[in-house]
Formats: structure tokens, sequence, C-alpha cells
């Protein structure tokens, strides 16, 4: 009823506004009350409607989980994109040259091992990788870092023995399954990757001459965070609205056979969107499923979902996203089938 | 985005995250307590670096009026956040005026129970009648006990309602959350023999195990007999299966 209403009153509005601009000053009075009371009751009715479509339970879940999404990130993405500001402003070019091995294939297995001193889950580590190809490390290495260390730094490596109590085997599983991939996508990156697939990287370069080092600090920052915290809330949405929409009993349905469940589950792990500091617990909790395509949830997870794909999307661009995170799904897959099998 | 826009956005999802996480106890529905330093922490650096922006800006607006060479807008462009930052005002504002519910029964109707983790040593019940348990607790001592020590006794459970489509039972719920809610579970026992109040009510329910199968194994029902139903606050920290902090009347 209100719908209808809204609606003709919407064309009541436009018609007059029609003839208001055909007759000129003559005819323009008469339609001025219909137009002030379109103008009035449109916008009232519209936000009236919208308001009480928010208020149903599935928005309302919608938002939550979306909210909780974006706030439970927020803290860890503040902390990648300090890290991120102060490698940038504080941190000379030199250091990486002389820490990380000359000769890239190297460099990835460094790089991907020091992934186990960032102490966060998956948001912080995208514009700390970012920043580390800014400031001259070959982007392979840069990206075996990116994928590795959401997944073996020591806080989600203890949240995953408290998760699975009396099965070390899984943290072990976790960890190996979750290096080699990360190294595989580095070395792959060396062999099939090409520059132009990457945005050219941000126009900050490090410490300038006579500019303010705190200065550069904070104009940093405030730059990869409002970038980043963007794309982290369009990636809190479509998990909310899987979230949402999906309901988990669906689940239940492709537990049944080994090879479905694990597809399913590196799946589930890409839309859910889990904090890599959770995902144990979630893991955990889908009993129904062969240890093996937990193991996938965990391995997926941390290194490809809807909200790292956005901000993957904003800070590398769009062509190299799509590209890397379907190769790092297949890559994710196969390790945690192999090292799964070998295991567990 | 313009730079005013940026400071103000910054300060605004500042002032939210605090407005959650010390001034009330908001943030309970989204993450778990352990998130609270690190929250109060983000929004006060968010508002320093509002403040911090805000500064520079007035300084370098009136530097140029001073100076007014010809390249004052050279060094500006870097400042330029992209669109998607405009995103960010929704949270924030979200946090700000309009924070929305915890998960409740829509949530906890379209799951799967939760799977109880497993005990084997199970201590003899105290003697308290009725006695208080969480939903686990109850779950547990039902489908694994072996020694059926909860056979007979009056027990007292609290959570939400969520109602059942079919039957006339309901469903006594937690909902439970490990990080934040996105990976909700939730806890149900079916109560029996009392008709439902309106969904999401938190309730004490008091009553005794509702026979089925063989108590002490998975084949038992997690289910009660009520005998009386009392309305209740709202827990402060609704997301976990934990006894309720203060007696109930």
């Amino acid at each position: 009823m209100q719908r209808t209403e809204e609606r003709a009153g919407e064309a009541e509005a436009t018609d007059a506004d029609r003839t208001a601009g055909d007759d000129t000053a003559p005819g323009w009075p008469r339609f001025w009350p219909l137009l002030l009371l379109g103008a009035a009751t449109v916008p009232g009715v519209v936000l009236y409607l919208g308001g009480r479509w928010m208020e149903t339970p599935a928005m309302q879940a919608w938002r939550t989980v979306c909210l909780a999404v974006t706030v439970q990130a927020l803290p860890f993405l503040l902390l990648g994109t300090a890290l991120s500001g102060a490698i940038n402003a504080f941190v000379p070019a030199e250091v990486f040259s002389r820490v990380l091995p000359r000769r890239p294939v190297l460099a990835v297995p460094v790089a991907g091992a020091a992934g186990v001193v960032l102490p966060g889950c998956e948001c912080a580590s995208v514009p700390v990788a970012n920043r580390l190809i800014g400031r001259g490390v070959t982007p392979a290495a840069a990206f075996a870092f990116l994928l590795s260390a959401p997944a073996i730094n020591p806080v989600v490596l203890t949240a995953t023995a408290v998760a699975f109590p009396g099965h070390p085997a899984m943290v072990a599983a976790r960890l190996l399954a979750s290096l080699g991939t990360a190294l595989v996508m580095g070395w792959l990156w060396l062999w099939l990757g090409r520059a132009e697939w990457l945005r050219p990287v941000a126009r900050h370069r490090g410490h300038q001459a006579g500019g303010s080092r705190w200065q550069e600090f904070r104009v940093g920052f405030q730059h990869d965070f409002l970038h980043a915290g963007g794309f982290l809330v369009v990636g809190a949405m479509a998990a909310a609205t899987f979230n949402v929409a999906v309901p988990p009993s669906v689940v239940d349905t492709f537990s049944g056979s080994p090879w479905l469940s694990v597809l399913f589950l590196a799946g589930l792990a890409i839309v859910l969107a889990v904090c890599s500091e959770a995902d144990a617990f979630v893991a955990a909790s889908l009993s129904g499923f062969s240890p093996v395509a937990r193991l996938t949830f965990m391995v997926v997870g941390p290194m490809v979902d809807l909200k790292l794909i956005a901000l993957q999307a904003g800070t590398f661009g769009r062509a190299f996203a799509i590209r890397f995170s379907a190769a790092t799904v297949v890559v994710a897959v196969l390790s945690s089938a192999l090292i799964g099998g070998a295991l567990l | 985005m313009r730079r005013p826009l940026q400071t103000t956005l910054l300060v605004l999802s500042g002032i939210g995250l605090l407005r959650v996480s010390l001034f009330t106890d908001l943030y309970l529905r989204y993450v778990t307590e352990g998130m609270r330093p690190l929250l109060i922490a983000s929004g006060a650096l968010l508002i320093l670096l509002g403040v911090a922006d805000a500064v520079s800006y007035a300084r370098r607006r009136e530097g140029d009026e001073h100076t007014d060479h010809g390249d004052s807008g050279h060094g500006h462009h870097h400042s330029g956040a992209p669109r998607a930052a405009w995103l960010l005002f929704l949270p924030a504002l979200s946090l700000l005026f309009h924070a929305p519910p915890a998960l409740g029964a829509y949530t906890a109707s379209r799951q799967p129970p939760k799977v109880i983790t497993h005990e084997d040593d199970f201590d003899p019940l105290p003697a308290t009648s009725p006695l208080p348990m969480t939903l686990s607790d109850f779950i547990r001592r039902v489908q694994q006990d072996r020694t059926r020590a909860i056979k007979g006794r009056t027990v007292q459970l609290t959570g939400f309602v969520t109602s059942d489509k079919q039957g006339d039972s309901w469903f006594l719920t937690r909902i439970v959350i490990s990080c934040c809610a996105a990976d909700a579970q939730s806890v149900k026992v079916r109560i029996h023999r009392t008709p439902a109040p309106p969904a999401n009510t938190w309730v004490a329910v008091t009553g005794t195990w509702h026979p089925g199968g063989k108590l002490g194994t998975s084949s038992a029902p997690a289910a009660l007999d009520a005998r009386s139903v009392e309305k209740i606050a709202k827990p402060a920290n609704a997301y976990t299966d934990a006894l309720p902090l203060t007696p109930t009347r």
C-alpha cells in the first residue's frame, strides 16, 4: 500500500516537474503545493520503509555480523598500517637488501619464514607487504611473507593448539601446509608473474631528505589506513551477506564425500572470511568433516577470503588480486591435501 | 576525499570505537571481552591521528597564506584518500548512533546445535537444589555421564528463547563466539511442558531432564521438563555459556 502511494507520489512529482518546465511563470504556482507535498512526503516514506526494512531480524543480523567483522579487524588493520608507515619512514632501504639474500629464489623462503614475527591476522599483512615492495623487496618474497604471516605466527598456532586439544599433528600440519603454500606461490610468481599486473606502488617512497620523519610516518599511516579500511568494509559486507544468506545447515550436506568436502570447506573459508585467529575454533566445530578438509579450511582462510580479495584489489590492483587469489586457492588445496594426507 | 573530511572520518571512527568499548559495553555484541584494550587503544589512536591531521592542515594553510608562492598545491596531492574510504563512514556512524543488537533467535534458529566437547570424568553433582548449570554442562551430563547423576535432579538453566516452528516445545539458547559475531555457534536445550515466551526473551528455566533414549549416551535428548520459567535481565556478556553472576530472583 505505502509503496504504491509512494510511487504515485513520485509520478505526480515528475509530472508536475514537466508541466512546470513546459509552461513558464504563469503555470508554475499551481503545481507548487503538489511539488512541495511530494518533496516533504517521499523522502519521509522512503526513510520509514528503509528503516523498517533495516529492523527486520535478517537485516539486523547482517548489520551485526558486518560491524563485528569490521570492529574485530580494525585494531589489526591499524597495527599493519602503522607498521607499514614506520617501514616507510624509519627503515632505510638498505636494511632489506642486507637481510634478504640477493637471489630472489632464496629470498622467498627467508621472507616466508619471517612471517612468524607478525603477530596478527591477515588484515595487517596486506599493507606491510605492499610497503615492502615499495622499499625494493622483490615482489615474490613480499608475497611469500603476505601469505605466511597470518597463518604461521605464534598467536594463530597457539589458537590452533587450543582448538584441537590432543592433536599436535594438526598444528604441525597447519604450519607446514601454510608455509609450503606461501613458498610455492612466491616461486610461482618468479616463474610466471608479470610486473604489469601490479598497480604502480605508492607515491611516498621512503624518507625524503629535508622532510620530517614523523610527518612522513603520519601521512603514510593515514593514507594506508583510510585506503585499506574502505576495502575492509566492502569485504565485511560481502562476508556478512554470505553469513546470513547461506544457512549453516547446508554445510552438513557436503560432509559425505572426501573430495567434495575438501573443496566445500575451501569455498566456505573464502566466503566466511573468519579472522585467522578464530578460524581454528570454527574448523574444530565442523566436526562432520574429515581432518584433511578442516586443515584445508585453516590453510585457505588466512590466505584467500572475500575481505582479503577486496583489500588486495584495493592495494595491488584488481588484475593482480583475481589471478593471485585463484592460484593461491589451487596451491593451498593441493598443499593441504598432500600434507594432511601424510600427517593426519 | 577532501582533507577536512578525512579528519572528520578519523575522529568519528575513534569516538565510535571509544563509545562502544570505553564508555559502554556495546562492544560485547560484536567481539569478545579480550578485545577491549585493543579497541580502546585503536579509538585513541584514531582520534590522535585525526587531531594531528587537523593541526598539520591548519598549519599548512596558515603557511600558504603567509608565503603565498605559486606552487602551493604541489605537496597536497599526497593526502588524497581513495573513494572507498567513504565506506568507513558506515561503521563509524553505526557505532556512534545506531549500534545493531546482539545476535539472537534469528541466527540460532538457522544453525545446527554446536558440538559439545567430550569429557570422560565427571565429579559428583553438588547437592544444591535447584542446581544452576550452564547449557553445555547440562548436555554433557545428559549425553556423556555414565553415572547418570543428573537423573531426577532439579536444575536451573539460563538463556534466551528461540521458538521452534514444529511442535509445542521451544529452545533455551546461548550463542557462543570465539572471536567475533561472524563465528557464532549456538547451544540449545529443548524445553517441554511450558508455552514459549516471546523469542529473544532472557529466562531462567527450572526443571528436570526430559526422559527419552538411554541416559548417558548420545541417544538421550538434550531436553528439560520445565517446572517454572522466570524472566531475567540480559547478562552483560551474552556470548558465553556461563552461569549468571548474580543469583536470579
